[in-house]
């Protein structure tokens, strides 16, 4: 299990958004650590490369929303962040489409993203969260 | 070598290792070194360019290197492979990115090359042939090692 309560910001469509791409991310790591034969499983970890893919840049769109309608103050240094990573995500798997989706790039890959998204939600995230609620109070 | 600067690498590790892993981190009693040596199972190494100058080498024994990206990923790991060995890269290029912004509170401002990541002991590292500090830490999943050597940079020629 990755998702953890201390990630939770306040939010709840945030918070059940959080732990559905924690979800997919965690298969994505289950899929490419467990062991068998990258060949025979490569066709399966592009799957859930492509369904944690999809769902980042659904679930960035909501977020910078949401943001947008509490009248975040830092919305645009959050949203540059966001763009970044997706920016960075896309370079790898594009790179990986030219040279082939080795075991090694997409390990490397699925480090980088478990790194920064506990770093994201554990630390930018929870930002929002706090401004949520100074709004509120 | 001044205290500010261990500091600055003390307080991010602590900060990172509680917001990443959940884990206090204790210091124990520092002792200056001759050489710089990889001396556990996963070891990565910061090079620090600007004001100041030098390297922070990491060394983590493999038991704790696993039960890291275990806490991190919920998946148990049985061996320091590219996910395992990338992903503690990752937290050190997190703890010394925290490190250098602290520093340039201090008005050093610095850069930092990608972490390497040296898997297997004993390897020798080369650099400066100055004395490092050796910092033992220790948490409840294991102790491991911070190496610091840093120069200021008008100092060194």
């Amino acid at each position: 299990m990755m998702w953890k309560e201390r990630y939770r910001i306040g939010v709840d469509l945030i918070d059940d958004q959080h732990r559905e791409l924690f979800k997919r991310l965690s298969n994505f790591i289950r899929v490419v650590q467990n062991g068998e034969p990258w060949d025979e499983k490569l066709d399966e970890a592009k799957d859930t490369l492509g369904f944690m893919q999809e769902y980042v840049v659904y679930h960035f769109e909501d977020e910078e929303r949401y943001q947008r309608e509490i009248g975040y103050p830092d919305y645009e240094e959050h949203r540059k962040i966001h763009a970044g990573f997706k920016a960075e995500v896309d370079e790898y798997v594009r790179l990986m489409e030219e040279e082939g989706f080795s075991e090694e790039t997409m390990q490397e890959l699925a480090a980088r993203f478990m790194t920064w998204l506990i770093m994201h939600v554990g630390r930018a995230d929870q930002r929002i969260g706090e401004y949520a609620r100074s709004k509120e109070g | 070598m001044k205290v500010d600067h261990i500091n600055a690498f003390y307080v991010a590790i602590q900060e990172i290792f509680k917001l990443m892993l959940d884990l206090d981190v204790e210091k124990g009693e520092l002792r200056i070194v001759e050489d710089m040596v990889s001396s556990k199972d996963a070891n990565v190494l910061l090079g620090i360019t600007g004001d100041l100058k030098g390297s922070i080498l990491f060394g983590f024994p493999k038991h704790m290197a696993l039960e890291m990206v275990n806490i991190m990923s919920g998946v148990d790991m049985d061996e320091i492979d590219t996910f395992v060995s990338s992903a503690l890269g990752e937290v050190v290029n997190i703890i010394g990115g925290n490190a250098l912004t602290s520093l340039s509170n201090y008005d050093y401002i610095c850069n930092m090359a990608p972490p390497q990541i040296i898997v297997g002991k004993y390897k020798s590292i080369s650099m400066a042939s100055e004395r490092s500090l050796l910092i033992p830490l220790e948490t409840e999943i294991g102790k491991f090692d911070v190496n610091v050597f840093l120069a200021e940079a008008k100092n060194i020629n």
